[in-house]
C-alpha cells in the first residue's frame, strides 16, 4: 500500500531525515515515534506528495510520486489518502455533515447514504446539520476522523491526532480510527508522543536522524 | 503595590515599534503614506491655486478701486455727471472722486484686439482715493499730460501686451464702437492686474461716446458721517463688495473642485484601512504575544493608531509639498483659474495659506487614522490566549442593515435640503452619507444576493458560496473600496454625460443659424465694442445670406456684491422654439413686457415664470428713466452664463431705450451658398475686420464640446485612481484574508484540491462579494449622480440638466470593475496555496 525507500529531506542544506525505508501493507496500523523535530510532519508531506523529498521514492498503490505534477499529486491525495490532524481542522462555515461530506464532494460523487453510515460509525448521527461551533473537541476529531474515511482512502495519515485531547477522549477517538482502519481496509501511519496510542498499533517504528527503525 | 505596575509604554515605545512595522513593509505602507499624499496634494494645490488668484485679482481690484470709504454707482450701470456736484457738497462727504469705466479693446501689433479697461478719472481728485491710479508721465512729457485729451497712461500688463516701450511716445488704438480712436502714450500708472488705461476723465467721455455719464462716485467721508441719503438712483457699495463679486464668480466652481480633491482623500482613506487591516492580521500573532507579555488592549489599539497617524502626517507632509509644487505649476502655465476662465488676463504668485495647509494637512492625518480605526479595534478587541494558539481571526460580529438604512436615509434627507451659504454642502453631506451607507450595508446585500441564488452543487462553488455567505461580515473590508470607487466613477460618468448631453442639445437649440459673428467676447465690452444697424441691413443685402438676425448684449447689475447679470436683446418670435425653454412659456400680455430668464435669475433673483422683475435699462447713456418693469414669461437653460441672463425682444428693447446698436449677428445662408465666401463679404463689410470675430454654428458646436470634454477629463482621472485604489483595497484585504486562512487552505490542499483551485475558490469568494459590490456600487452611483444632476449642479452653478442613464457604459463599468476585482483575488490567493499553507495545519503543536 505505502512503499517509501531510501527517502532523505533537507532544508537548506540541513538535513531533515535520511534514508528513511518504510512499507505498509493494506489494512496494517503503523505508529511512528520521535522526538520534537526529526522530520516526522516533514515526512508526512513527502508521502502526501507535498514537499518534495532530496532523494528516494515514494509508492501510493503503485504509484511513484516522483513523475507527478503538483495537479496529478493533488488527484493522489483527493483519491487515495485521507488526513487527520491534531487541531480537527473542521471548516466552520459547512456543517457537520458538509465536512465529513467533503472528500465526495471533491471527488465529484456525493453520497448522503455514505455520510449519514460514517457519521453513524463514528457516533455522531443525528448532528449532521450542527455547525462546528456546536461541538466539542472529541466530537469535531471524530468529525475529522469520519472526513478521513469516508471516501475510502488506500492510506490514512494521522498527525497527533489525540494531542489535543484528554485521556478519555483521546482512547475513544484512537479506538474509533483503529476501528475504521479495520472496516475499511485502509493502511493508517500515525504520528504521536503518546506511548499509549502506539501501542493500539500493530508495529511501532521511531524515527531519528539515522532513519526509521524500530525502537 | 509594586511601583510602576499601572505604567503603560511610552510613546515613544509605541512609535519605535510602528517604525519597525513600517521598514518590514516599505512599499505597502508608501503605497498607503502615497494615497494620503495625493489627496492632501490635490486639495491643497486647488486652495493655494485660488487663494493666490484671488489675492491678485483682489490687489488688481483694489489698485483700480483705491480705498474709498464708500462707493456710489447708478442703480443700472452709469449715472449722469451733474450727480457729481451733490455727491461732492453733501453732507459728510470729505473726498469725491468721478470715474467712468469703459471695458473695450485695443489693437496689438498684429492686428489682432486686446481686451483693456480704460478708467477716465478726475487727476486733481483721484490721488488720495486711488493712488495707483494717479498717472505718472514720462520723462520729457507734459507735468499736465494726464489732463490733455489726446494722451493715455498705461500700466504694465497693457504696456507688455501692447509692445509699448516707455520714454517713447508711441501711440495706441483703442475701441470706440465700430472705429479706432489713435492716442498717445504719455507715461504709466501703477495700478497691476489685468491691462489697463487711465485718461481724463472729459476725455473718455468723449472718446467713448458717454458724453456727461459717470460710472462711479468714490467717496473719502468725514469720521462722524452718517452716509445713508444719497441722490436718488443711486447705491452705496462698501469696498467688500467689489472683492465679494469676484469671490462670488469662481467660488462655486472652486468648492466644487476642492470636493472633488477630497474625494482623492477618501479614497486614500480606504487604502490606509486596507494597508492596515492587512498590516494587523499579520501581525496577530506578535499582538497576541505582546497582550500575553502585558500590553493592554488600549496599547495595542493606540499602537495601530499611532502607526496610522505617523502614515497620515508623513502623507500630508508630502502632499503639502507636492500640492504647493502643483500650484506654482499650474499657476504658471494654467493661470489662476484652472479653466474656468473666471480670472482672464491674471498670472498670479504663488500666495502661502498656512490656516488652509493647516486644515488639509490636519484632514490627511485624520484620514489615515479614520482608515485605521476598524484594524486599530481589531487589535485592540483580540484575545491574546486563542489567538497565540491559531484560534482568532479578524472576523467582526455580524452587524445588522439598521445603520447603513439610517445612513441612506440621511442621505436621502440631506439630498432635499437647501443650499447652505450659496453652496450645495448638505449635498454634499448626502453623497457622503449615500456612500458610507452603502458600504455598511455590503453584507445585507451579500446576504440577500446569496439568499436570491441557490447553493451550487459543484464541490468549488459550493465551498466558495458557502463561506462567501458565511463570512459575509468581513466582505466589507474587502470591497468597501470596489464599492466606494465604482460609485464614484457610475456617478461621474452619469453626471458628466448628462451635462454633456444637455450642452449638446443646448448648442442645437441656440445655434440655429450657419454663421456667426461677434463684436465683443464679454457683455461688459459690448457696451463698446458694437455695430451700427446699418451693418445688419448690409449684411443681409450681401449674396449668400438669406437671413441676418441681431443682437444687443448688455450687462445689467442688480445687487452690489453679485457678478453682473447679462441681457440679451434678440428676435424671441416663439419663444419655444428660438430658446432652449425649461417648460412651456407663460402667454404673453398686451400692455405688458414680457421677458425670459434664464435659470439662474430664478435661483439668484426669485424670477420664477409669472413674477415681475423691475430692468435697470437706465444705462448706457441712453436714458435716466426708472426701472422698466417685466413680467418673467418662461426660464430658458443658458449654460454660457451661471450668473443670470435674461432674453427680451429686440424691438420691445430698442423701444425703450433708443439703443439701435448690435454686437452679435447670426447668419443663415441661402441654399447652396458658400460659407467662407460670405464669411469673407461680411468681414470686409466691418470697418476693421479685426472687430469681428467669427463661427461657424458647427465649429461654435465643435468648439464647445471640446472645452467641455477638456474640463471635465480631470474627472475621468479621478475615476481611474478611485478604482485603482479600490482594487489594491480588494488585494490588500483579500490577502490579509488569505493570511487569515492559511490553515484553511492548508487543509484543502491536504484534501487534494489543487493550487488552482485554490485559488479559484478563493476567486470565486471574492466574485459573490465583489457581485454584490458591483450591484450596490452602480445603485449608489445612480443615486450619488441623481444627488449631482438635481441638487449639486443647480445649487452650485444654477442650471439644470436632464438625466442620462448609459445602461451599457454602466454596466460594462461594473463589469469590468468585477473582472479586474476577481483577477486581483486570484493574485492575492496565489499564497493561500503554497507551502506556507500546507505547513500551516500544525503551527499549533
Amino acid at each position: 500500500m505505502l512503499q517509501i525507500d531510501q527517502l532523505s529531506k533537507s532544508f537548506s542544506g540541513t538535513p531533515v531525515f535520511r534514508d528513511v525505508t518504510l512499507h505498509l501493507a493494506r489494512g496494517e496500523f503503523v505508529a511512528l515515534l520521535g522526538e520534537s523535530g526529526v522530520g516526522k510532519s516533514t515526512l508526512l508531506n513527502c508521502i502526501a506528495g507535498l514537499e518534495t523529498p532530496d532523494s528516494g521514492r515514494v509508492r501510493i498503490d503503485g504509484t511513484d510520486l516522483a513523475p507527478l505534477d503538483d495537479d496529478a499529486r493533488a488527484r493522489l491525495r483527493r483519491s487515495r489518502l485521507g488526513f487527520v490532524f491534531q487541531a480537527f481542522h473542521v471548516l466552520p462555515h459547512l456543517s457537520v455533515a458538509e465536512n465529513v461530506e467533503l472528500p465526495l464532494r471533491l471527488l465529484g460523487r456525493p453520497d448522503n447514504a455514505r455520510v449519514a453510515a460514517v457519521l453513524h460509525a463514528v457516533g455522531l448521527e443525528g448532528l449532521g446539520d450542527r455547525a462546528p461551533a456546536q461541538l466539542s473537541g472529541g466530537q469535531l476529531q471524530r468529525v475529522a476522523i469520519a472526513r478521513a474515511v469516508v471516501h475510502r482512502p488506500a492510506l490514512i495519515l494521522a498527525d497527533e491526532p489525540t494531542g489535543n485531547l484528554d485521556p478519555s477522549t483521546a482512547e475513544r477517538v484512537l479506538s474509533l480510527l483503529v476501528a475504521e482502519v479495520r472496516d475499511t481496509g485502509s493502511a493508517c501511519l500515525l504520528v504521536t508522543h503518546s506511548d499509549a496510542a502506539a501501542a493500539r498499533a500493530d508495529r511501532v517504528l521511531r524515527l531519528g536522524m539515522g532513519g526509521i527503525a524500530a525502537p | 503595590m509594586t511601583a510602576g505596575l499601572d505604567t503603560g509604554p511610552r510613546w515613544a515605545d509605541l512609535a519605535r515599534l510602528a517604525t519597525r512595522e513600517w521598514r518590514h513593509h516599505p512599499w505597502r505602507h508608501a503605497a498607503a503614506l502615497l494615497a494620503v499624499a495625493l489627496g492632501v496634494a490635490l486639495a491643497s494645490s486647488v486652495h493655494l491655486i485660488n487663494v493666490s488668484a484671488l489675492a491678485e485679482f483682489s490687489s488688481a481690484l483694489r489698485a483700480t478701486n483705491g480705498a474709498p470709504d464708500l462707493t456710489l454707482r447708478g442703480s443700472g450701470g452709469d449715472m449722469p455727471d451733474s450727480a457729481y456736484p451733490e455727491v461732492a457738497l453733501a453732507p459728510g462727504v470729505a473726498l469725491a472722486s468721478p470715474v467712468l469705466e469703459v471695458d473695450t479693446y485695443a489693437r496689438q501689433a498684429d492686428g489682432q484686439r486686446l481686451a483693456l479697461r480704460v478708467l477716465g478719472i478726475d487727476v486733481l481728485q483721484v490721488a488720495p482715493l486711488a493712488p495707483d491710479l494717479l498717472p505718472r508721465p514720462d520723462e520729457g512729457e507734459d507735468r499736465l499730460a494726464a489732463l490733455d485729451p489726446t494722451r493715455v497712461f498705461l500700466n504694465a500688463a497693457a504696456r507688455e501686451r501692447l509692445g509699448v516701450a516707455q520714454d517713447m511716445g508711441e501711440t495706441v488704438s483703442l475701441q470706440s464702437g465700430s472705429r479706432w480712436i489713435s492716442l498717445q502714450v504719455a507715461g504709466w500708472v501703477p495700478a497691476g492686474g489685468a491691462p489697463l488705461a487711465v485718461m481724463d476723465i472729459a476725455a473718455a467721455q468723449m472718446h467713448f461716446d458717454r458724453p456727461g455719464r459717470i460710472s462711479r462716485i468714490d467717496l473719502r467721508l468725514t469720521p462722524d458721517a452718517e452716509p445713508s441719503a444719497w441722490p436718488p438712483g443711486l447705491r452705496a457699495e462698501r469696498p467688500q463688495d467689489a472683492e465679494q463679486r469676484v469671490s462670488q464668480l469662481s467660488r462655486a466652481y472652486r468648492v466644487n473642485l476642492t470636493v472633488l480633491a477630497l474625494v482623492a482623500l477618501f479614497v486614500g482613506a480606504f487604502l490606509v484601512y486596507s494597508v492596515v487591516a492587512l498590516s494587523v492580521a499579520q501581525r496577530l500573532p506578535g499582538f497576541a504575544l505582546l497582550g500575553v507579555l502585558g500590553m493592554t488592549a488600549r496599547e495595542r489599539r493606540r499602537l495601530v493608531l499611532l502607526e496610522c497617524a505617523g502614515l497620515g502626517l508623513a502623507g500630508s507632509a508630502l502632499g503639502l509639498a507636492a500640492g504647493t509644487g502643483m500650484a506654482a505649476a499650474a499657476l504658471r502655465w494654467l493661470a489662476g483659474d484652472l479653466g474656468g476662465g473666471y480670472f482672464p488676463g491674471v498670472t498670479p504668485a504663488l500666495q502661502w495659506s498656512w490656516p488652509g495647509l493647516a486644515a488639509f494637512g490636519g484632514l490627511g492625518t485624520a484620514a489615515a487614522v479614520v482608515g485605521g480605526w476598524v484594524p486599530a479595534l481589531q487589535a485592540q478587541r483580540l484575545q491574546p490566549a486563542r489567538a497565540l494558539k491559531g484560534l482568532s481571526s479578524l472576523e467582526a460580529p455580524v452587524s445588522s442593515a439598521g445603520p447603513g438604512l439610517a445612513l441612506l436615509a440621511g442621505g436621502v434627507a440631506l439630498a432635499f435640503a437647501p443650499p447652505i451659504a450659496g453652496l450645495p454642502l448638505a449635498a454634499y453631506g448626502s453623497v457622503a452619507c449615500l456612500l458610507f451607507g452603502g458600504v455598511v450595508l455590503v453584507p445585507a446585500v451579500v446576504d440577500a444576493l446569496m439568499r436570491w441564488v441557490p447553493l451550487p452543487g459543484g464541490a468549488l462553488p459550493r465551498l466558495a458560496w458557502r463561506r462567501a455567505r458565511f463570512q459575509r461580515h468581513t466582505a466589507t473590508a474587502a470591497v468597501a473600496g470596489v464599492v466606494a470607487s465604482l460609485a464614484l466613477s457610475a456617478a461621474l460618468t452619469v453626471m458628466v454625460g448628462s451635462f454633456r448631453n444637455g450642452v449638446s442639445q443646448w448648442l442645437d437649440a441656440v445655434l440655429p443659424a450657419d454663421l456667426y459673428a461677434r463684436t465683443a467676447g464679454s457683455s461688459a465690452a459690448a457696451q463698446q465694442a458694437w455695430l451700427a444697424p446699418d451693418f445688419v441691413a448690409a449684411a443681409a443685402a450681401l449674396p449668400g445670406v438669406d437671413r441676418v438676425a441681431a443682437s444687443r448684449v448688455r450687462a445689467l447689475s442688480f445687487a452690489p456684491g453679485r457678478p453682473s447679470v447679462a441681457l440679451v436683446a434678440r428676435d424671441i418670435g416663439n419663444p419655444a422654439e428660438s430658446l432652449p425653454m425649461v417648460e412651456p412659456p407663460l402667454p404673453g400680455r398686451d400692455g405688458e413686457l414680457g421677458i425670459y430668464v434664464s435659470e439662474a435669475m430664478v435661483a439668484l433673483y426669485g424670477a420664477q415664470a409669472g413674477s415681475w422683475l423691475n430692468l435697470p435699462l437706465n444705462a448706457d447713456g441712453v436714458s435716466d428713466s426708472s426701472p422698466v418693469r417685466a413680467r418673467v414669461l418662461g426660464v430658458w437653460r443658458d449654460y454660457a452664463r451661471q450668473f443670470g441672463s435674461i432674453a427680451i425682444d429686440i424691438g420691445d428693447y430698442r423701444r425703450l431705450t433708443g439703443d439701435t446698436r448690435v454686437n452679435d449677428l447670426a447668419l443663415w445662408l441661402a441654399p447652396g451658398a458658400d460659407l467662407a465666401r460670405v464669411r469673407e463679404a461680411v468681414r470686409a463689410l466691418a470697418p476693421d475686420p479685426a472687430m469681428l470675430d467669427f463661427a461657424a454654428a458647427t465649429e461654435l458646436r465643435t468648439l464647445s464640446l471640446r472645452i467641455f470634454d477638456r474640463s471635465f477629463a480631470v474627472t475621468r482621472y479621478l475615476q481611474v485612481v478611485a478604482i485603482a485604489v479600490g482594487l489594491v483595497g480588494v488585494a490588500a484585504s483579500l490577502s490579509a484574508q488569505v493570511m487569515a486562512r492559511r490553515k484553511e487552505f492548508g487543509l484543502l490542499s491536504h484534501l487534494g484540491l489543487t493550487r488552482r483551485q485554490v485559488m479559484a475558490l478563493v476567486a470565486g469568494e471574492a466574485a459573490a462579494w465583489l457581485a454584490a459590490g458591483a450591484v450596490i456600487g452602480l445603485a449608489l452611483g445612480i443615486a450619488v449622480s441623481a444627488v449631482l444632476v438635481f441638487v449639486v449642479n443647480p445649487q452650485s452653478f444654477h442650471w439644470t440638466m436632464d438625466m442620462v442613464l448609459p445602461a451599457g457604459r454602466l454596466l460594462a463599468l461594473g463589469a469590468a470593475v468585477l473582472l479586474a476585482g476577481v483577477l486581483t483575488a486570484a493574485l492575492s490567493a496565489r499564497h493561500a496555496a503554497g507551502r506556507a499553507a500546507v505547513l500551516s495545519v500544525k503551527e499549533d503543536w
